[in-house]
């Protein structure tokens, strides 16, 4: 059978490439629809790093100097939001819209259309977060986490947060749906589940997850709105409800959501780090089991978020436990990148600088998460900037640094072209080291007791906050030269080979550079080791 | 493609019950609540059994003391120092207290109880105890502290000793 006849888009799949406008307003193809995925998550990175440089700013020193607490507090709940809906998960999302397709031989994602609405869902919701900043009262400011009472209190701006919530959820559940069609029905021959790409793997995982929790999340903001506007009081104590349900609801979504952001970076440096280290991924079977155990346990261990809201100890020492459990499947993917480099013919192109990076700094932040998981010492330490530290080296130097490695190691592959290396790994030292000037120090301001979300600060923390604001402007401004290095490589980048990488061996470098934009109308006839490594390939045409 | 469809269809099912889920969470964090007590942070006071007739008073004695430390400026004196009463009937006393001071001072009394175990049966309605006094230079002033001995009170118990310490708190200056 031809797998073209499997997929919704057999008709149109015959079409030259459509040009101007329409070709993105109407775009099914999964390269277009990956490409806007990506700019959007860019263009929300830069809004959300407006945000965090104007938080810097005010914490430059002490005292009120730009913001009133008010708008502080706005830019702190908007920063979060818009990175982690808006920059994070998409730019996740158009990654595997673009590599999926490729990486397991599909001519496309299953739903081209659902495809389509589910961008198109995105900025409609970003919107409404931007445009909240200008209503009475302004944007919500509850903290990201949108926590009753605070976010049953706000100005309309909570009620525009909400509705964009509930946006972005639709827009992730298709966009999820549409993943675990591809990975499960659309794979081509001999692209058996226990031999394919820990990318695919990774994002099959988490859309799962995501079908599962944004629901969830979309369920409790629900409950916040009718409790601000229909008289219900799910969170309202006066009314017989319960302030401290909403954050058990809430963080039974939150935290799989944080492994929604962890676990395809994972599956993008399981790939990037075979290739440049020249040898086959490590404990490729065990990596797919920790990454599905990660998931599970993740519904295990939500309250550990809440070990200062009079939990029975019974329940604290419970979550604790499960919250360790996870440091072990974490751990055996850090060992397995760890011995894969092992002895390797190692080269330390851009990718590979960012995915040792990666697996550096996001095992500090991991150990950071562990300590913050002993209950006796959470309590000590939650709401100050040690947790604000210990999530940025996940998010951070995890998420947006996999991704870097992630644009740069298929950047030839989607464009045609190469990038510049040498701006390449400017770029990169440049965010090591800013990026740990930046958020090293909160450690120390953390465990001196300085709050989180507070726009004035005791004497005392004035100098770690000066050296963090001065990290996060120089970070910022780093991100530029990303910036320039892919528009002007896009336009005047050298033309790239078929294979640009040595070591790169799964199936998305098997066809021609840059991708051809109709790949696999015809499905292959595949051979495949671990991990998504081609050893034969018989077929797969494309126009 | 009709596997496709499928596979649609069971996916977005699982959204909407997880969707529902979020909802019957409120009712399912109730019950396991109720079921384990895991949750039970403010205990209501047994009631008492059925048919259980409420004790006699028993007479105990009781001494009033008060001490001050070297170098602080007060003078307090219980005008009873000793009494009889019966466990559950309330008990008033009064303490004068002088500032002997020239300047305006703040004073915080600490209550103590001998024997210790005897602190539990004690149970004040008012006391001078529960908040800071201010005094000008030379006030005397005159508390009262009333109080019920629990008809819990173990028969060991039979004298107890309730005495105070005044303390002025630093860094504030009566207005």
């Amino acid at each position: 059978m031809n797998i073209a006849d499997g997929t919704q888009v057999a008709s149109h799949i015959q079409h030259d490439k459509p040009r101007g406008l329409a070709r993105w307003l109407f775009a099914t193809n999964h390269k277009d629809i990956g490409t806007l995925y990506l700019w959007f998550s860019f263009a929300m990175f830069i809004s959300g790093g407006v945000m965090a440089l104007g938080i810097r700013a005010e914490l430059f020193s002490p005292g009120l100097q730009f913001w009133q607490p008010e708008l502080f507090n706005q830019l702190t709940t908007l920063h979060g939001l818009v990175m982690v809906f808006g920059a994070i998960m998409p730019a996740f999302t158009g990654l595997a819209n673009w590599m999926l397709p490729l990486m397991i031989g599909a001519p496309d994602m299953a739903f081209a259309r659902m495809n389509n609405w589910s961008f198109w869902l995105l900025p409609p919701a970003a919107l409404l977060l931007m445009i909240s900043f200008w209503v009475p009262g302004g944007a919500a400011a509850a903290g990201w986490t949108l926590y009753a009472p605070l976010s049953t209190q706000g100005g309309m701006g909570t009620d525009l947060t909400i509705f964009a919530i509930h946006i972005l959820g639709v827009s992730s559940i298709m966009g999820a749906i549409n993943i675990v069609v591809t990975v499960l029905n659309l794979r081509a021959p001999g692209m058996t589940l226990m031999k394919m790409p820990m990318f695919a793997w990774a994002s099959l995982i988490t859309a799962y997850l995501i079908i599962a929790v944004m629901p969830v999340l979309a369920g409790v903001v629900t409950m916040v709105l009718t409790d601000r506007h229909f008289g219900t009081h799910f969170f309202n104590a006066a009314g017989g409800g319960d302030p401290v349900m909403y954050q058990h609801i809430f963080w039974f979504f939150g935290h799989p959501e944080v492994y929604i952001m962890a676990l395809p970076a994972f599956g993008i440096v399981s790939q990037v780090i075979p290739t440049f280290a020249r040898k086959p991924l490590f404990g490729y079977t065990s990596m797919v089991y920790a990454t599905s155990s990660i998931a599970i346990l993740s519904f295990m261990v939500w309250a550990h978020h809440m070990f200062t809201t009079g939990m029975p100890a019974t329940a604290q020492l419970f979550f604790m436990y499960a919250t360790m459990l996870i440091a072990v499947p974490t751990g055996v993917k850090v060992f397995n990148w760890v011995a894969t480099m092992w002895e390797g013919a190692m080269t330390f192109e851009t990718p590979m600088l960012f995915a040792i990076g990666f697996v550096m700094l996001f095992t500090i932040g991991g150990l950071s998460g562990v300590i913050l998981s002993v209950a006796a010492v959470d309590i000590q330490l939650q709401d100050t900037y040690y947790v604000v530290a210990h999530f940025h080296y996940v998010l951070v130097a995890g998420a947006l640094f996999s991704l870097f490695s992630a644009v740069y190691y298929w950047f030839p592959k989607m464009t045609g072209k190469m990038y510049s290396e040498k701006l390449g790994q400017l770029h990169f030292w440049w965010s090591l080291v800013w990026f740990n000037i930046t958020f090293f120090p909160m450690h120390f301001l953390g465990l001196a007791g300085m709050p989180r979300r507070i726009p004035d600060y005791a004497l005392q923390f004035t100098d770690f906050n000066a050296i963090a604001s001065v990290g996060a402007f120089m970070f910022g401004f780093g991100q530029l030269i990303f910036f320039y290095n892919m528009v002007r490589s896009i336009r005047h980048g050298q033309p790239a080979p078929q294979k640009p990488w040595e070591g790169a061996n799964t199936l998305e470098w098997a066809i021609a550079t840059p991708a051809p934009y109709h790949s696999f109308v015809v499905a292959p006839q595949l051979e495949v080791g671990d991990n998504g490594v081609i050893l034969e390939m018989k077929g797969g045409e494309h126009h | 493609m009709r596997d496709n469809r499928i596979l649609l269809k069971k996916l977005l099912l699982i959204a909407c019950l997880m969707f529902g889920f979020a909802w019957a969470l409120i009712p399912m964090y109730r019950v396991i609540c109720e079921v384990t007590g895991i949750n039970r942070v403010v205990k209501a006071d047994a009631a008492p059994a059925a048919g259980s007739s409420i004790a006699p008073g028993v007479p105990v004695k009781l001494v009033f003391d008060a001490n001050v430390q070297a170098g602080l400026p007060w003078q307090v004196k219980p005008l009873v120092r000793s009494m009889m009463a019966r466990t559950g009937e309330f008990v008033r006393v009064d303490y004068e207290i002088t500032n002997a001071s020239n300047r305006r001072v703040v004073g915080q009394a600490i209550p103590r109880y001998l024997p210790a175990a005897a602190g539990p049966y004690v149970h004040k309605l008012d006391c001078f105890c529960f908040k800071e006094q201010a005094f000008a230079p030379g006030e005397t002033r005159r508390f009262p502290v009333v109080f019920v001995v629990s008809r819990e009170l173990p028969a060991e118990l039979s004298e107890l000793t309730l005495a105070y310490t005044v303390f002025d708190v630093p860094g504030k200056v009566a207005s």
